[in-house]
């Protein structure tokens, strides 16, 4: 133990100057190019924080518990930063390096006993850094599918995706129904009754675009119906009336219905791209 | 380079082995809950192609491109898996340690210019996952598409 506590007090007794060498590499290095705008005196903190917690780390009887804590913050400093996973890895790896690269390490393992003290040291800042990169890709995750949530947060409130479990289905089908049949009355009360036909038809849209946001191609059947019984209902009630403009709004309902479907469908796969495997 | 040789040779001429014992310890690792239930015989044949892979990359004058090829593979194949990110990392470092952990690298390097020499081998092991886990995170983030999700800064 004697040999990793030569190398702990090293890292605790130099660790501004290894943080600066650190940042310096990091700001150039270019498997991390989001580093290269930040500040050196910004990024040195960051340095310093990780090589006075080395110690702790290190010796610690549980260092998967210990340093996750740590890894966690790490992560999500990290990741508030906007710097994508694999720099944020690569950038802590450089930490791991810029010890190993400090001049006084090479000169603290000479003899054949520090050499196998220098082994001991080399195996147990591995195992510390192998908890690292799984801690840190797992908050990343966790922290990723928590802002992709957030950025769909009013798209998910129109899909009635939320609570899950919930009875959403039963309710967007009676949803629709009433939605549906609105629209019917709406435009047999225009067409048959007032014998106008004014735009009354941009209600329409509501039934169009949560059809293709809840049921994506499927919805867009509905589309399709409205537009069809748009003009049904004009061939009945408005003889006198050029059909022209009603066939214009149902190829508008099939277009907004099927981009909308389309649309839901995307954001459906991207979904499926961040969900937990497991 | 003699003692990497030495390495080299252990991993390659006992592959097998090796990547028999690394399925065992995959399945029942709390950190790869993924690869619980997966049987051995899928297991294996993964470990042995990156056994069999280690002397290529171990080798070749440019550790960086040789690495790259081989783990964006390996992320590509995992991520088609379902693998979860850091299950697949854990699980390639589990794959580094049995190296270690396997019996007769301990005897490979006893005398004292072996351990100097057991260093370098491991160093130079290291600076390979270090790649490895660069480019097996990249290839993650870009298949996952996290880029739509990103700042444009970023």
């Amino acid at each position: 133990m004697s040999g990793s506590l030569k190398l702990v007090n090293l890292i605790e007794t130099h660790a501004e100057p290894i943080a600066s060498q650190w940042a310096r590499d990091v700001r150039k290095n270019p498997r991390t190019p989001s580093y290269h705008n930040i500040p050196e005196d910004k990024l040195v903190p960051v340095g310093v924080k990780f090589y006075d917690n080395f110690k702790q780390m290190f010796f610690t009887d549980k260092p998967a518990d210990t340093s996750q804590q740590y890894f966690a913050r790490y992560a999500e400093e990290q990741h508030q930063r906007n710097i994508p996973l694999n720099e944020a890895l690569y950038a802590l790896i450089m930490m791991r390096r810029h010890i190993w690269l400090y001049a006084e390490f090479q000169t603290i393992f000479i003899s054949a006993v520090e050499q196998k003290q220098a082994v001991d040291s080399l195996v147990r800042t591995i195992l510390m850094f192998d908890y690292a990169i799984f801690f840190i890709s797992q908050r990343y995750q966790e922290l990723i599918r928590k802002s992709i949530e957030e950025k769909l947060g009013v798209v998910n409130v129109l899909r009635m995706e939320s609570p899950p479990g919930a009875k959403q289905g039963q309710y967007k089908t009676a949803i629709m129904v009433a939605l549906v049949l609105g629209a019917f009355g709406l435009t047999y009360y225009y067409h048959a009754i007032l014998g106008q036909n004014i735009i009354f038809t941009h209600l329409l849209y509501i039934p169009i675009v949560l059809a293709g946001i809840w049921w994506q191609k499927k919805g867009i059947l509905v589309a399709v119906g409205l537009g069809g019984y748009v003009l049904l209902s004009h061939l009945l009630f408005l003889k006198g009336m050029p059909l022209s403009d009603d066939v214009i709004r149902a190829a508008m309902f099939l277009v907004i219905g099927t981009v909308v479907a389309f649309l839901s469908e995307g954001i459906t796969r991207a979904e499926e791209l961040y969900k937990p495997a497991n | 380079m003699v003692a990497s040789m030495k390495l080299i040779d252990l991993v390659e001429n006992h592959a097998e082995k090796i990547a028999g014992q690394w399925s065992k310890i995959v399945v029942k690792n709390p950190f790869t809950p993924f690869y619980h239930d997966k049987p051995a015989e899928k297991l294996i044949p993964q470990g042995v192609r990156f056994y069999k892979n280690f002397r290529k990359m171990f080798q070749e004058p440019k550790p960086v491109e040789a690495s790259d090829g081989y783990f964006t593979r390996y992320a590509e194949k995992r991520y088609k898996e379902g693998v979860p990110l850091q299950e697949a990392i854990y699980a390639l470092i589990l794959m580094r340690r049995q190296i270690w952990l396997y019996a007769e690298f301990q005897a490979t390097f006893s005398t004292a210019v072996e351990k100097q020499q057991a260093i370098e081998s491991v160093t130079r092991t290291m600076l390979m996952f270090d790649y490895a886990m660069y480019f097996i995170t990249k290839k993650y983030r870009e298949l996952m598409k996290l880029e739509w999700f990103e700042a444009p800064n970023t």
